[in-house]
Formats: structure tokens, sequence, C-alpha cells
């Protein structure tokens, strides 16, 4: 197994543009993986703790419920829309390197 | 309700799934079209159709029942079941496409050229498709006994007749057609009838005031945190793990097309959980009788008919019924797919007469447990599979695509160890329980101890084996992560 800084040639240089693309990606999910995870975190915290919330009524249900069944589900898309972009951009990245060479 | 509907409803449904399953057989002909579609099918459509695949009788009857029964709690599930797609998106959609493996057992062997963790992995797949059939057939059972009065075998049955024909005789082709439609159907279905109910209880009083309908015991705030977190656990990364969905992947064209397909899942979930979550909040006002263990699994089938009496009544009634079998057989026959899949190709060559003498032995098998075992909540019983599934196949999916070092002998130690543990903990639940009452939430949502365990074994045995690890490792790894075009 050849690792980087062994050796010189052009397919060590390919092999590090494939390793730091796999880098970026990992990170990536990873940031939006922990970011979902917060964010959730905090939105049923702030709802649980928001006074008031489990006794202030939209259509007869409390607006703690509410938050809790219909608010999780726009942070879920957001995040998976910035991934996409993201994920495409590191793509485009590794691409203009590789073709650089 | 007058059982006519019942029956009018269920037959409608089965016409229509055995006509596109036969139109479907016109068009697919080689081994290629059975397994995977030829890979053209486009997002919108191959998201319609994972949705059709993936949105079973938990979600269209279970998740309105737990609400009923447990409270705000419920709501965690639709949230786990579709922020899993999340987590595919981040770790798995397109270098699982990239991969061009047709099932997970393809891929792990790629991954790691070996054999044995290829059996490992095909038994696995074969036993989580059958332990998820099981709540599909039993969800049959229950939705027959209670709009027809028919005996409750007679649900099973017809389900498992009707998928096992469908899918011999069409393979996936025709399922992608038929999944698609039956995500629209679904969708309709459940829509339709809140949104009708919503505008008429204006018009009825409810059984209980606000308050006591909706009581802060019950609310956001009183959430067991442990439960709550491995039940997520579970979810999030138990979908990861689904062989019915992952299958999907390889018909994108390629990986930005997962990607794009993913996405589109997401949104399609979350409209589709608003409609059981609001007919959970209606059933906890207007039919809080029904908040038995037993029952509250027909909250769905029953509340229309309840606030609405009458023809109107009727016709949504029949509407969520065609409904709730359509999401029996969709997921049935997704499963029955990439079970009889696998079956096929490890042990009967890989022929189409194989596949289908496998797709009739993939039914038959979850029939018999379904009839030897005694039905539980529908939503709990698919959480237990996701927890079984978070501990085996996840690891070893994550771990290949991202971890350079993961060895056949890491993945099949981290396999078994999360098949024994998650196993016995379903399995042996009761007797464990009794024992030691003190653990039980640690039996009963067991994905936040047996899943770290799992990787951390496949993690600490691969580091161990460094030697071990295969030659085209860096290739394979490339090969995942790599833009098409750049693939040469």
């Amino acid at each position: 197994m050849r690792r980087p800084g062994t050796d010189t040639g052009p397919t060590d240089i390919h092999s590090v543009y494939v390793r730091s693309l796999i880098r970026s990606q990992l990170r990536l999910a990873l940031i939006c993986a922990g970011g979902f995870v917060l964010a959730t975190l905090v939105f049923v915290v702030a709802v649980v703790a928001a006074p008031g919330l489990d006794g202030a009524f939209i259509a007869g249900v409390p607006v703690s419920w509410l938050l809790l069944g219909f608010g999780v589900y726009p942070l879920a898309i957001s995040i998976a829309a910035l991934y996409v972009r993201a994920a495409s951009r590191n793509e485009a990245r590794y691409r203009s390197l590789a073709e650089d060479e | 309700m007058s059982p006519a509907i019942g029956y009018a409803a269920i037959a409608a449904v089965a016409l229509v799934s055995v006509l596109i399953g036969v139109y479907g057989l016109r068009i697919s002909r080689t081994t290629s079209d059975f397994y995977v579609a030829s890979r053209t099918v486009r997002p919108w459509w191959n998201a319609s159709a994972i949705g059709g695949e993936y949105l079973s009788a938990a979600s269209f009857l279970g998740i309105a029942g737990l609400i009923l029964l447990t409270g705000a709690g419920g709501m965690w599930f639709p949230i786990g079941y579709t922020a899993g797609y999340l987590m595919l998106l981040l770790f798995v959609a397109a270098p699982l496409r990239r991969s061009g493996a047709y099932t997970i057992p393809d891929f792990t062997e790629a991954r790691l050229e070996s054999v044995a963790v290829r059996r490992v992995t095909s038994v696995l797949v074969v036993v989580i498709g059958w332990l998820y059939i099981v709540p599909q057939l039993q969800g049959a059972a229950l939705t027959v006994r209670i709009t027809t009065g028919l005996p409750s075998w007679v649900g099973s049955v017809a389900v498992a007749a009707l998928v096992a024909v469908v899918v011999a005789s069409g393979g996936m082709r025709s399922i992608t057609f038929v999944q698609a439609f039956q995500f629209w159907l679904k969708l309709v279905a459940i829509a339709v009838p809140v949104i009708a109910l919503l505008l008429v209880t204006g018009a009825v009083e409810p059984a209980l005031p606000p308050a006591e309908a909706f009581p802060a015991s019950d609310g956001p705030g009183a959430l067991d945190i442990y439960r709550t977190v491995s039940l997520m656990v579970a979810l999030l990364l138990g979908t990861l793990g689904l062989p019915h969905v992952l299958v999907r992947f390889y018909t994108n064209p390629d990986g930005p097309a997962a990607r794009r397909t993913t996405v589109i899942v997401l949104v399609l979930l979350s409209v589709f959980y608003a409609f059981p979550t609001l007919f959970g909040l209606l059933g906890r006002a207007f039919a809080p009788d029904l908040a038995t263990p037993g029952d509250a699994d027909a909250l769905v089938l029953v509340l229309p008919d309840r606030l609405l009496p009458g023809v109107w009544g009727d016709l949504l009634t029949a509407l969520v019924i065609g409904g709730a079998f359509a999401a029996f057989l969709s997921t049935s026959s997704g499963l029955v797919v990439s079970v009889a899949g696998v079956i096929s190709q490890d042990l009967l060559g890989g022929s189409v007469r194989g596949f289908r003498i496998a797709a009739f032995a993939s039914t038959a098998v979850p029939l018999v447990v379904a009839f030897a075992t005694e039905p539980a909540g529908l939503a709990g019983s698919v959480g237990l599979v996701f927890a079984f599934t978070a501990s085996t196949l996840c690891p070893v999916l994550i771990l290949g695509i991202w971890w350079r070092g993961l060895t056949a002998r890491g993945a099949i130690a981290g396999m078994a160890t999360g098949a024994t543990l998650s196993g016995a903990a379903i399995l042996g639940g009761a007797l464990l329980t009794a024992a030691a009452p003190a653990i039980r939430p640690l039996i009963e949502q067991p994905a936040a101890w047996t899943v770290p365990i799992a990787v951390l074994v496949t993690v600490l045995v691969s580091r161990a084996d460094r030697r071990r690890m295969p030659r085209g490792t860096d290739a394979f790894l490339a090969r995942l992560h790599l833009p098409e075009r750049d693939r040469g």
C-alpha cells in the first residue's frame, strides 16, 4: 500500500486528490448529520422549555404538540438541500484539480 | 360500517396492482430487467417508488394509533422514519449507486473481496426482509377483520398470495410502476379523509375537552430520554440498511441522480407523515375510547365512519381501506423482491425461474411466522426491525464506504455481534425483562447500545486483522466517491 509522500509520481498525486475528496465528503456528511441532531435537540428543548406552549391551543391542539409533530421535517429537508449543493461542489473542486494535472 | 365497502376497496386495489404487474411483464424480459429495471428510472419516479415501498402498515395505520395511545412520544416515529433518509443521503446514496453492485451482498463481496462476507450479508438480508414482512401481514389481518368481519387469517393469506404472484410474474420493472402508483394512492387515501374530517369537526362535539385530550403528561415534555434517543438511533441508522430501499438506489442513472432522488423522498415523506400525525391528533379528541393496545391501530380505518356517518363516510372508509391495503402490498412486494433476489442469486443460480421459485418461498415463511406470533403494535414491531438492521448492516455499509481499514473478518465479527445482541433483545425480550425489570428500557429499545458495540467490534477486529486488508481497497473507494465522468 503506497502512502502519499513516499513517491512523487503522477499516479500518487492523483491518489492524494482522491483521498482528499473522500475526506472532505466525509467531513461534510458528519457536519450535516451533527447539525441535524443538534438543531433537532435545540428545537425540542426550546419547545419543551418555552412557557405556555402546552396551554396555548390552535384548533383545540396544544402548540407544543403541533411544533413537535410538524416542525422537525423542514430542518431535515433544509440540511439535505444544503448537503447536495456542498457535495457537488466538492466533486467539482476535485474535477478541476484532476484536470489541471 | 358495511362489509361491502371493505370488500370493494380491497378488490379494487388488488385488481389494479395485478393489472399493472402484468403490464410490466411485457416490458421486463431479461434477468437484468428483473433485478434493477435496467437503471433507467428517473428521480421523481424512483422517489415515488421508494416512498411507495417504504410507507408500510406501520406508517399508514401504526403512527396514528401510537399517537392516540401514547401521545406526542408517537410523533418521534415518523420523524425518525423520515430523517433516516437524511442519513441515507449523507452516508450511502451516491457511493452505493457508484459501486455498481445490484444488492447489499454484491456490495459487501465486492468491497471486501470475500465470499464469506457475502454469505453472512445474504442471511441478514433474508432475515430482515422476513422480519419486516410479518407486521405487514398482521396489519392486513387487522384491516380485513375490522372492515369485513372475516377471520384475520384471510387478510394475511390474501396479501401473501397477491404479492407472490405480482413479484414472480413481473420482477422489479413492473414493481417500479406499481410502487410509484402505490405512493400516490396512499397519499391521497390518507390526505383526503383527514382534510374532509377536519372540515366536519367544526360541527361535531369532541369527546374530550382539549386539556384532557392532550394532557401535558402525554405531551412533548414527558419524553423518556433514553427510549427516545435509542429509538432515533434505530430509525435513523436502520433506514440505511433496509434491503428493499437500498436496491432502489441501483436504479438511479448516476450518483447525483441518487442524491436528487433521496432529497425528493425526504420531501414526499414529510408531506405524507403530516396526515397520519393529524389522524392521531383527531383520534385523541374524537375517539379516546379506541386508545387500547389492541384497537389503536384501527383508528385510521374507523374514524371516518364515526365522524361522518352516511354515504360520504362510507366513501372515505373505502379510500382508507384501499390505502392501507396498498401499504401492505407495496412494502411486502418490495421486500419479497429483494429477499427473492438474494435467495435466487445465492442458492438458485440467478435465473429468472429461480427468482420465481424464491419469490414464492420468501412470502411463505413470513406467513407462517405471522400465524405463529401474537401481533404487537405495528409501529413498535417495525421499530425493532430497524434496531436489528441498524446493528447489523448499517455499520458494515458505513465503514465499508468511508473507512479503508475495514476487513472481511471485522465485518463478519461486527455483523455477528450486532445480530446476536439485538436478536437476543428482540426474541428473548419478555424473558429478560421478567428476570430483571430494571433493564426493561435497554431491552425494549436496544439500538443505543447494540449499534455502538457492533461498530466497536467491527473496528477492533479489522485493526487486529490489518494485514488482510483487501488489495483493491483504494481502487474500490475511488470508484465509490469519484464523480462519474472521471472514472474512465
